[in-house]
């Protein structure tokens, strides 16, 4: 009797200890973990929500994912947690046989998808994606409604900062904020002392130069190698960036480019050195930033969502014949 | 009507051990059945139009039948099984609780597998990876458990044996927190929103295997390696260690598989440090294992199911070693999203509980059934054929993966990386013929020995060797 009331006080305590892991890493999240929905975040419609319906039951998520990780250079915006608030159930996968599906929205066009569902191979030469010719034309459509909003907010968003000059030049709202607290409010870095400048210059060689090239021209010797060439600081453009859009630019990275988040590896004062060495830079004679004439995106006729060029539209309005005038490296 | 009465009888007996028998019987029939759907999915994987226009199989239906088909078939089933014969001999009791309720157990299972397998044929899916079945067999999954574990536990605390051996706790764990974490992972009972779908999924997901699988498994060899061995268990405190460990630190690892996605940091966090922190209890538990062992390694030889055991040792030797590595936040960052993963996960519920699985039935169908195993022979070619697919499987899955991942890392477009797999993936279906061929010589070899009406009565030896 004595060695089961043991057994039985040993059993309780695993239990409560095991209850209480589970509690914390299974149920806490759910009440804890709650981002507010992001202006990517889609609410889908009935004809979309069906489609996701098909896209779960083909068992797409086994192959696709719906995230974009830090690493994946070439899948477009980053994804937030907020983007996934009305996403339930999930459908985030964790392997990719093939692509990542968050930003394919918009990317092809739906009779694209439908000949690529019904033979794959037709338009992806040596994709292993199976057929699924077996879908009524029905849900074919629905599937496609589906995927055409995969990350199309995300990109639309993106576009709109994009195609708005001011944003060019000023970052998002939250990291003006975010700048304002740490260098107004909390003073961790002076960026116009030519100290910070200084701690910057060597931060910059460790980690930047490799690519920006020593005096930041964009020459770096791995530049060679990159279809998207590094950005030029000496372009007069930059002579228009505020201290909080170089802060921005090194935190945030530039997505569709090689170009990190360095937040992920840098402490704000760290960043804040840079951003204050980067504002010393010399320039070297171009067009100034004043000067460029901005069209906006819906004067520009059928453009390609993913067309790079779209970023260079003074090229196409004719004002300018060089297309690598924003960011690009070209001398 | 003759043959009918018969099977009536055989299927719903009070016997004893005739649970035991029949679950391991059938979950033999779905190791093939099992087994034959993943080599379908898996020349897919080589040659995408060899079904064409079938929505049933087509890989988004095959995986999820695959993937079931072992777990909740196969491998779940035998591991009832199992337990239905290790708990009443080790809790000193002639039978069961209720024999008769461990058959109903068996034949509600058969048809939750049967149904729950025509529902995924057709679609009818939750859409969770390893949590796919539909709310009513998600039922039927609970009240198998719960029948298993109530007659596992009330056989144990009607049992003469008050000190419990380490393989009963093992046993009692699992039926103890498999339910738990089957509430929680399927949506049929809990729900969460967005982003905590996927962590209260991937708990699952994970958990499945360390709080089941992995507990169910270490619980069938801490009684079979000194049965086999003739040694004594080299340390019970060792095996208590190993016990509580892993229910401490299994628990929260699930968010390793979502790792890069943006979940909390915490959780991360914590699910990094406890599948690190996984290395102790796996260490203290092999090193039990391999002590157990000591000096009895060259029985192998000849003993079948020792052998089985110890290549089961060893490759959980490989796997827990491979896990915790893989899990850590910069390995993770290359290896994630790619066929290494995939390699891994056959590597321990393949080469790791299927091999514990198989020596314990090799043991047990002898002890319950009277009958010598039908043919050594066949036994020996189950063996290499299953040890050499996993071998070749892990390596060409592990190659696959590393180019695949090497393609992500460098933004290579899927095009060109995906054609550099094609020879792996090709030698990864010859080794899954290799292992779908190995599991059809088990089912023969078994089916023969319990149905046959020629047999040898078992070799009756005190230190249980030599039964094959």
């Amino acid at each position: 009797m004595e060695q089961r009331l043991n057994y039985l006080i040993a059993g309780t305590f695993v239990a409560l200890i095991f209850l209480t892991i589970i509690f914390v890493t299974a149920v806490l999240p759910a009440t804890t973990f709650q981002p507010e929905a992001t202006p990517a975040a889609t609410v889908y419609t009935a004809q979309e929500l069906r489609g996701r319906n098909i896209y779960r039951r083909e068992g797409c998520f086994y192959c696709h994912s719906q995230f974009t990780r830090y690493q994946d250079r070439e899948s477009g915006e980053m994804v937030k947690a907020g983007d996934y608030v009305y996403e339930t159930p999930h459908v985030l996968g964790t392997e990719r046989t093939g692509p990542d599906l968050s930003n394919i929205g918009g990317k092809y066009s739906d009779g694209w998808h439908k000949a690529h569902h019904i033979n794959p191979r037709t338009v992806k030469p040596g994709s292993i994606m199976p057929s699924f010719s077996y879908l009524s034309d029905h849900d074919m459509e629905d599937l496609i409604s589906y995927l055409q909003t995969l990350g199309r907010k995300r990109e639309d968003v993106a576009r709109d900062r994009e195609h708005d000059p001011i944003s060019w030049l000023e970052p998002p709202q939250e990291y003006r904020d975010r700048y304002h607290k740490i260098v107004v409010e909390e003073k961790v870095a002076d960026v116009n002392a030519s100290a910070a400048a200084n701690s910057g210059y060597g931060i910059f060689v460790q980690n930047c130069a490799g690519c920006h090239g020593i005096n930041g021209r964009g020459n770096g010797p791995t530049s060679s190698s990159m279809a998207k060439k590094p950005a030029n600081f000496s372009r007069p453009f930059y002579q228009a960036y505020s201290d909080q859009m170089w802060f921005w630019r090194v935190a945030e990275g530039v997505p569709g480019t090689r170009m990190p988040r360095w937040e992920k590896s840098l402490s704000d004062e760290d960043m804040l050195y840079l951003v204050a060495f980067l504002k010393t830079l010399p320039v070297s004679g171009e067009v100034p930033a004043g000067e460029i004439e901005v069209t906006t995106f819906n004067q520009i006729e059928n453009p390609t969502r993913f067309d790079h060029n779209y970023r260079f539209i003074e090229v196409l309005n004719g004002t300018h014949d060089d297309p690598y005038v924003y960011g690009g490296g070209r001398e | 009507m003759q043959f009918l009465t018969t099977f009536w009888h055989a299927v719903y007996s009070d016997e004893p051990f005739s649970a035991s028998r029949n679950f391991l019987i059938s979950a033999i029939l779905w190791l093939v059945v099992g087994t034959t759907l993943g080599l379908t999915a898996g020349a897919l994987m080589t040659w995408p139009d060899l079904i064409h226009g079938i929505a049933e199989l087509s890989f988004g239906r095959l995986r999820p039948l695959h993937i079931h088909g072992v777990l909740i078939g196969w491998l779940s089933m035998a591991y009832v099984g199992c337990m239905f014969y290790l708990v009443p001999i080790l809790s000193g009791r002639k039978s069961l609780w209720n024999e008769r309720l461990g058959n109903l157990t068996v034949i509600a299972w058969n048809i939750l597998m049967v149904g729950g397998g025509i529902s995924l044929a057709q679609g009818h899916t939750e859409a969770r990876e390893y949590a796919e079945l539909l709310g009513i067999w998600d039922w039927a999954v609970m009240a198998g458990l719960l029948m298993a574990g109530l007659n596992v536990y009330m056989t144990v605390l009607t049992g003469k044996e008050k000190k419990w051996y380490v393989s009963i706790w093992y046993f009692l764990g699992a039926l103890f927190w498999f339910p738990i974490v089957y509430v929680i992972g399927n949506r049929t009972f809990v729900q969460f929103e967005g982003l905590n779908d996927a962590i209260a999924g991937w708990f699952y997901g994970h958990n499945i295997l360390g709080m089941w699988f992995t507990v169910g498994g270490v619980g069938i060899l801490y009684y079979l390696l000194p049965k086999f061995s003739g040694n004594p268990l080299y340390s019970h405190t060792l095996s208590m260690i190993g016990f509580w460990t892993i229910g401490m630190f299994y628990a929260p690892t699930g968010t390793h598989h979502v790792l890069q996605s943006p979940v909390p940091e915490w959780l991360k966090a914590i699910a990094v440090i406890s599948s690190v922190f996984l290395l102790v209890p796996v260490l203290t538990v092999l090193t039990n294992f391999f002590m157990t062992l000591k000096g009895k390694w060259s029985l192998a030889a000849d003993h079948i199911p020792m052998r089985f055991a110890i290549a089961a040792g060893i490759a959980y030797l490989l796997t827990c070693i491979q896990g915790p590595f893989q899990a850590t936040r910069a390995i993770n960052w290359y290896l994630h999203f790619s066929n290494w993963v995939v390699g891994h996960a056959h590597l321990a519920l393949l080469a790791t509980f299927s091999f514990i699985v198989f020596a314990a039935i090799y043991f047990i169908i002898p002890k319950i059934t009277g009958r010598k195993i039908y043919s050594k022979r066949l036994a020996v070619w189950h063996f290499w054929l299953t040890l050499i697919g996993w071998i070749v499987m892990l390596v060409s899955l592990t190659i696959a993966g590393l180019i695949q991942a090497a393609g992500w890392h460098f933004a290579v477009p899927v095009d060109q990386w995906a054609i550099e797999m094609e020879p792996y993936m090709f030698v990864r279906f010859l080794s899954g013929l290799l292992i779908v061929f190995g599991q059809i010589l088990f089912m023969v070899n078994i089916y023969k020995t319990v149905f046959s009406k020629n047999f040898e009565p078992a070799p009756v030896s005190p230190s249980g060797i030599a039964y094959v």
